[in-house]
């Protein structure tokens, strides 16, 4: 066993090294984030709705192209000069570099994700005072459940030669159940409902996660294989 | 079973379902009795209905195809799951026409974000998808494998898609058929309904042993291409 977490955090530590020296990713999404919440600005007739109420539905879509944008180029790095091949040929079991490649996207995704909330709520006058934790563990669950989906099918589109315009085809059909929890229950909690009335919604939204990470977990190893 | 026995096969069960298609919009527009509240256009539920019906078992069958397919390898799993998913997007596609028409006659508009349907237009995509990630590979073997995985994932994602429609809007008519308390449809509309459904069936692997049998003999021809070069 801690052998498997010594491999996983191989990848992650690799991943993460690389993301802090280059900030190629990073840089991007944020820019992609800021610049998105600008634009939903104008594109919202503000004297008809009220912003904070449609907030929470932007965030989530802002999250889920940034995400894209970030994940979509998981391989990227490595399809030049081989490097994948080397990760593979490794003694770490696939589903370990799956793994570690996650953690390490969960990492940039949350992290943009939290500038998200943060930009969002300026932009658009959110009291993000009221349950931030939770509010938080939400878009925490939706990160992870994103990017177990994403990394996946980032291993299969780098494999093709239409690259990450095939990304969007595969992977937003089956983020609408995250979208549909995600945003039923965050909308209540950043309107100050207690998180007890969102429970259910939060469980679907991690019954979601979890099962992707699994899938992809078992799946990752017959996408990479050659 | 051979190709050629194949082919036969696939004759055989589309010639039925053809037969029974016409004798299925016989009873639908002769027979069966007219529902009361929504009247004659009503009727659709009897195509409407079995094509769903047909295009969810396509998926599941493509699903366990390609699990099977990245277990034992064996190309021709791989060939029946391409095969049902090309004939689950045909019946998919009748879904999502029929619906809108019969929508706009009793909810008044062709679209509404209903959750059968959207599950039905999700799973729609997820047909196209699998196509697409097969077409868009140098190495068939690789397209395969990610057509294989797109499968199993789409598979896996319908009873989320489908929990969180529901809870997201509901305007559908309620199941009148699979209900704890046996089916509630009078007994001339469950007979067309369960007729339509053994129809599709039929006319689905009719046309699924026709497409596999198109998919063998291709895979020989290859085979016989590349041993003559």
């Amino acid at each position: 066993m801690s052998t498997y977490l010594t491999q996983v955090w191989a990848i992650l530590r690799k991943d993460l090294v690389l993301e802090i020296r280059s900030r190629e990713r990073v840089g991007a999404m944020c820019a992609f984030a800021v610049l998105t919440g600008v634009l939903f600005n104008f594109s919202i007739d503000t004297t008809t709705v009220r912003p904070n109420e449609v907030a929470t539905g932007l965030i989530w879509m802002t999250l889920i192209f940034g995400g894209l944008l970030g994940v979509g180029r998981t391989f990227h790095l490595e399809s030049q000069d081989g490097a994948l091949q080397g990760i593979l040929m490794s003694p770490a079991p696939k589903d370990a570099i799956f793994i570690g490649k996650l953690i390490a996207n969960f990492v940039l995704l949350f992290v943009v994700s939290l500038l998200v909330l943060g930009v969002f709520g300026l932009f658009f006058g959110i009291d993000l005072g009221r349950n931030l934790s939770w509010v938080v563990f939400v878009l925490g669950i939706g990160s992870l459940g994103f990017v177990a989906v994403g990394t996946l099918f980032a291993a299969v589109a780098e494999g093709t030669h239409l690259r990450e315009t095939l990304l969007p085809v595969l992977v937003f059909p089956l983020m609408v159940p995250m979208v549909i929890y995600g945003v039923g229950a965050m909308m209540p909690l950043l309107s100050g409902r207690p998180f007890t009335e969102v429970e259910g919604n939060v469980r679907m939204l991690g019954a979601f996660a979890l099962a992707a990470v699994a899938a992809g977990a078992v799946l990752f190893r017959y996408v990479v294989e050659d | 079973m051979t190709t050629a026995g194949m082919r036969r096969g696939g004759v055989v069960l589309t010639v039925l379902g053809l037969a029974g298609l016409i004798a299925l919009y016989w009873m639908c527009f002769f027979w069966v009795s007219t529902e009361v509240n929504q009247g004659v256009i009503q009727r659709i539920f009897y195509v409407h209905v079995p094509a769903a019906w047909t295009s969810f078992l396509a998926i599941g069958f493509a699903a366990l195809a390609s699990g099977m397919y990245l277990w034992l390898r064996d190309d021709r799993l791989d060939r029946a799951a391409l095969c049902a998913i090309e004939g689950g997007l045909v019946f998919a596609t009748l879904v999502l026409t029929t619906g809108p028409l019969w929508g706009k006659i009793a909810w008044g508009t062709y679209w509404t974000w209903e959750p059968r349907l959207t599950l039905t237009l999700l799973l729609w995509f997820i047909f196209v998808g699998y196509i697409m990630v097969r077409n868009s590979t140098e190495d068939p073997d690789k397209g395969k494998r990610f057509a294989a995985v797109v499968a199993i994932i789409g598979a896996l994602d319908i009873p989320f898609i489908h929990l969180s429609v529901v809870w997201f809007r509901s305007l559908h008519p309620e199941p009148v058929v699979a209900k704890p308390d046996g089916p509630t449809l009078p007994g001339d509309m469950l007979a067309t309904l369960l007729f339509g459904v053994l129809v599709f069936s039929l006319l689905f692997f009719g046309l699924f042993l026709f497409r596999y049998a198109v998919e063998a003999l291709r895979a020989e021809a290859d085979l016989r291409a590349r041993s003559a070069a």
